[in-house]
C-alpha cells in the first residue's frame, strides 16, 4: 500500500460563521464517504502546535480550511506540496502557532508527509454566527469532491 | 522626548493583543496599555440553547483550551442542577486535566516562551563537545553525546542556509538583551524539538478518556468513557497500561529536561527581575479530592494575596456578588447601569459597543475605551492569576510539595524568595507546577485503578438528566483552573433553558485594562519599569506578556496567503 494512513483535517472555528468552512468540508466528507479505516478524519479547530501529530503520523494530507489566496477570486482553490512551503516562508511572523509553523517544523523535523493538499476557499462573513454564508455554502459541495476525488486517487495509487 | 512603542500583535500567543508602551528618555517603559482587539461573543451564542450541550460550544472558544472550558462548562451546569457525579468522573476529570496543564506548561516553556531567552542563531556557533559536556553535567537525560549536539546543529545550519529559518525567523536573534553561552542556546534547540515529539505522546490521555481530541467527550453528570477492564472498547488493562507508560515518561523528562533546563537558563537571567508586576495574586483552586464545593479539600488551594503579603491568604469566594466583578469603564462594551459599576457575572451583560478609531490607526486611544476585554476584579483588586499566583497561594498556605520545590529552585539559583515577584518568577513557577502536575497525573491514576478494583466501573449519574426533573429556574458556577490561570463560568438555567452565560477567561484577568479607579491590569502593571536595549526589537515586552501565557480568544485560523499577519512594531 502506498500510503498507509490517510489523515483528513478540518481547520477553523464554527463559531465564526465561514471561518468553519473547513470544518464544514471535513464532517460533509465523513457523511458521505466509505473510505476504508486507513483514512483518518481529524476536527482540528483551531488548534496549531497540537496538530502536529496529525501531520506528521500521516503519509498523505488533506487539510480543509478557509483561507485568503494570492489573488482574490470567490472560488475553491487547491494547493499541493511544493504550493504549501511558499505561503510558509511568508507568513513566518504568525500571530500564533499557526498551521503554518506546523508544517515548518514538521520540515525541521523530516516529517512531512510524502503528499500534503491544502483545499479551501475565501470567507465571506466571519462574524460570530454558527454555520455558513450562502456564498461558501455553494461552494462547499465542490471542496468535498475535490477532496473526495484526490483520496480515491491515492487509494487507488497501490494498484499500479 | 517621550516615545511611544506600539506591538501588535504579539507574536507567539493565541488571539490578538496589542501592547501600547510609553518609554521615559532612557528609554524605560513608563506606562503600558493592554488592548484585546477581538471580540469573543460566545456569551451571545449560548442563549436559548441546552445547557448539556454548552460545553461542546465552550470547547470551540479556543484552539489550546478546548479541556478546560468543556470542564468548567459541565461543573457549572452540574452545579446549578445539583448533580454530583461519580467517584470515577471526579477522578478521570482530574487526571484530564492534570494532562493538560502538564502538556501546556512544557509546550509553552520550549514553544512559545523559550525564543524570548534562547537565541537560536547563536546555538549555531556552539561547540557541540562544550555543550555535551554542559548537558551531562545539569542532567542524566541520556540524549547529550557531542554526537548528538553536532547532528542537530548540522542540521539546524542545513535549514538555515536553504533559507528555511521557518518556525524561528521571528525571533531578534543577536539582540543584547540575550544572555546565554551558544553552547546552552544549542542545548535549549535540541530541547524544544525533543519537547515537540514529546507533547505528542502526552495529549494520548486526552483521547483514551475523551475518545477524540483535540476535541475531547465531555458529559453533565460525569463522563463519556465506559470502564471495563475485560472489555476491547473500554478503559481496559491495556489502556491503563498505556496510561502509565505516558505518565512516567512524562515525570521523566519533566525531571530530567524542563527542569534542568528552567534552571540553566535561569542561571543567566537572575540579574533580569523585571516584570513583577501588581503584586496581588487569586486562584480559585482546583483538582478536588471530593465534591468540588468542599473546596477545602481541592489540591490546588483557592485564596488570594495582596500587595506580596505571602503571611495572610484571603479567603475567595467566587459566588459572592461583592468579590468577583466584570466592569467596562475601558472595553468596547456598555452596561444598562453605568459602565464604571462592576457586575457580578451571574448579573452580567455583554452588550458590545466599539468606540475606537478606525483602522488603520496610528495608537488607540488610552484614556477612553480602548480594548475588547472587559476588566475583571476581585474586591475592586486588579487580581494576577495563573501559575505563579498559584504557587504563591499553595507556598503562603504551607503546602508541603510546593515548599520543597520552590526552596530547591531558589537555592539552586542563590536567590530569595523575593525573586519570585518577576517575570522570571512567573516562568519558574510555572516549571515548579508542571512537576506537581505530573505527580498529579499519577495520583490520579492511582485512585483510578484502585476504585476500579473496588468493582465500582460508573462514570455517570444519569439522574437529572432529563430536563422534567429540572427546578424552572436556578444558577451555577464552575471554575477551573486553566494552565493560564482562574477560569469561571457562571450560568442561569430558565426554563430548561440557557437564559444567561458568562465567562471570565484567566487573560481577562492577566490582560485587562484600566478600571475606573484608573488601577492597571496586570500586563500593564508588569511591563512598568522595565528598560528596553532597543526599543525597534521589543524583546522585554515579548518576555514579560509570554510569561503570562496569553490567550485571547483564538477566534481565526485564516491562512493569509499574502503573509499579512506581521507583528507590527511602530515607534510614534
Amino acid at each position: 500500500m502506498k500510503y498507509n494512513r490517510i489523515n483528513i483535517l478540518g481547520l477553523g472555528n464554527v463559531l465564526y460563521g465561514d471561518e468553519g468552512f473547513g470544518v464544514s468540508a471535513l464532517n460533509s466528507l465523513q457523511e458521505t464517504s466509505t473510505f476504508p479505516d486507513t483514512v483518518h478524519f481529524i476536527d482540528g479547530g483551531t488548534q496549531g502546535i497540537y496538530l502536529l501529530d496529525f501531520i506528521e503520523s500521516a503519509d498523505a494530507v488533506i487539510v480543509f480550511d478557509a483561507l485568503i489566496p494570492l489573488e482574490y477570486d470567490r472560488r475553491v482553490y487547491v494547493y499541493r506540496n511544493d504550493e504549501l512551503p511558499d505561503f510558509i516562508h511568508r507568513k513566518m511572523s504568525s500571530h500564533q502557532m499557526g498551521f503554518s509553523e506546523m508544517l515548518g517544523i514538521a520540515k525541521l523535523h523530516g516529517k512531512m508527509p510524502q503528499q500534503i493538499v491544502m483545499i479551501g476557499a475565501p470567507p465571506k462573513d466571519l462574524e460570530l454566527n454558527i454555520g455558513l454564508s450562502p456564498e461558501l455554502a455553494l461552494l462547499l459541495p465542490e471542496a468535498v469532491e475535490q477532496g473526495r476525488s484526490i483520496i480515491e486517487g491515492w487509494l487507488n495509487e497501490e494498484n499500479y | 522626548m517621550a516615545k511611544k512603542i506600539v506591538v501588535d500583535p504579539i507574536p507567539r500567543i493565541e488571539g490578538h493583543l496589542r501592547i501600547e508602551a510609553k518609554l521615559n528618555d532612557s528609554n524605560v517603559i513608563e506606562d503600558a496599555y493592554s488592548s484585546g482587539t477581538m471580540w469573543r461573543g460566545i456569551e451571545v451564542i449560548l442563549k436559548g440553547r441546552d445547557p448539556r450541550d454548552a460545553w461542546a460550544f465552550t470547547e470551540r472558544i479556543c484552539g489550546v483550551c478546548t479541556t478546560v472550558h468543556a470542564l468548567a462548562s459541565v461543573r457549572c451546569v452540574e452545579d446549578a442542577l445539583g448533580i454530583d457525579i461519580p467517584v470515577n468522573a471526579r477522578i478521570i476529570r482530574n487526571l484530564m486535566n492534570a494532562t493538560q496543564v502538564t502538556q501546556d506548561h512544557l509546550v509553552h516553556f520550549y514553544h512559545l516562551h523559550a525564543l524570548d531567552w534562547v537565541d537560536v542563531v547563536s546555538a549555531l556557533k556552539a561547540d557541540p563537545k562544550q555543550a555535551s559536556v554542559i548537558a551531562q553535567s545539569i542532567s542524566s537525560w541520556p540524549k547529550s553525546s557531542p554526537g548528538y549536539f553536532k547532528d542537530l546543529q548540522q542540521r539546524l545550519v542545513g535549514f538555515v542556509e536553504s533559507g528555511q529559518l521557518g518556525i524561528f525567523s521571528n525571533g531578534y536573534w543577536g539582540h543584547a538583551a540575550y544572555k546565554l553561552p551558544p553552547e546552552v542556546n544549542l542545548i535549549a534547540v535540541a530541547h524544544y524539538l525533543e519537547a515537540l515529539d514529546f507533547q505528542k505522546e502526552i495529549v494520548k490521555i486526552q483521547t483514551i478518556f475523551g475518545g477524540k481530541n483535540p476535541h475531547p467527550n465531555y458529559l453533565v453528570g460525569g463522563m463519556a468513557c465506559a470502564i471495563d477492564p475485560n472489555k476491547d472498547t473500554a478503559i481496559n488493562i491495556e489502556r491503563l497500561a498505556m496510561i502509565k507508560k505516558i505518565i512516567d515518561d512524562t515525570t521523566t523528562f519533566i525531571d530530567q529536561v524542563y527542569i534542568p533546563d528552567l534552571i540553566a537558563i535561569a542561571g543567566y537571567y537572575k540579574g533580569w527581575l523585571y516584570g513583577g508586576g501588581l503584586g496581588n495574586y487569586l486562584s480559585y483552586g482546583d483538582f478536588p479530592e471530593t465534591s468540588l464545593a468542599d473546596f477545602k479539600t481541592l489540591l490546588w488551594p483557592r485564596g488570594a494575596i495582596l500587595n506580596k503579603d505571602l503571611k495572610t491568604v484571603i479567603d475567595v469566594d467566587p459566588r459572592d456578588a461583592s468579590q468577583v466583578t466584570e466592569e467596562v469603564s475601558h472595553s468596547w462594551y456598555t452596561y444598562a447601569n453605568g459602565d464604571g459599576k462592576g457586575l457580578h457575572p451571574w448579573k452580567g451583560e455583554t452588550t458590545p459597543k466599539y468606540t475606537g478609531p478606525k483602522p488603520p490607526f496610528e495608537h488607540l486611544d488610552t484614556d477612553k475605551k480602548y480594548s475588547w476585554l472587559k476588566t475583571p476584579r476581585w474586591k475592586n483588586h486588579p487580581m494576577e492569576v495563573g501559575p505563579l499566583a498559584r504557587v504563591l497561594v499553595a507556598y503562603a498556605k504551607g503546602d508541603p510539595m510546593i515548599k520543597d520545590t520552590v526552596g530547591l529552585v531558589l537555592s539552586k539559583l542563590e536567590v530569595g524568595p523575593e525573586a519570585l515577584f518577576s517575570t522570571l518568577g512567573r516562568t519558574a513557577a510555572r516549571g515548579i507546577e508542571c512537576k506537581q502536575t505530573a505527580g498529579f497525573m499519577r495520583h490520579y491514576y492511582d485512585q483510578l485503578v484502585a476504585n476500579i478494583k473496588t468493582g465500582d466501573y460508573r462514570t455517570f449519574n444519569s439522574d437529572r438528566w432529563d430536563p422534567a426533573t429540572w427546578p424552572s429556574e436556578c444558577k451555577g458556577f464552575g471554575y477551573t483552573e486553566a494552565p493560564r490561570g482562574s477560569l469561571g463560568h457562571w450560568i442561569h438555567i430558565k426554563d430548561q433553558k440557557i437564559q444567561e452565560y458568562q465567562i471570565v477567561v484567566p487573560s481577562t484577568w492577566n490582560a485587562s485594562p484600566r478600571d475606573a479607579n484608573g488601577n492597571s491590569g496586570a500586563y500593564e502593571s508588569a511591563l512598568k519599569g522595565t528598560p528596553m536595549i532597543n526599543p525597534e526589537q521589543p524583546l522585554e515586552i515579548l518576555r514579560t506578556v509570554h510569561s503570562f501565557d496569553p490567550c485571547l480568544a483564538c477566534a481565526s485560523h485564516l491562512y493569509d496567503m499574502n503573509g499579512n499577519e506581521i507583528t507590527s512594531v511602530k515607534i510614534v
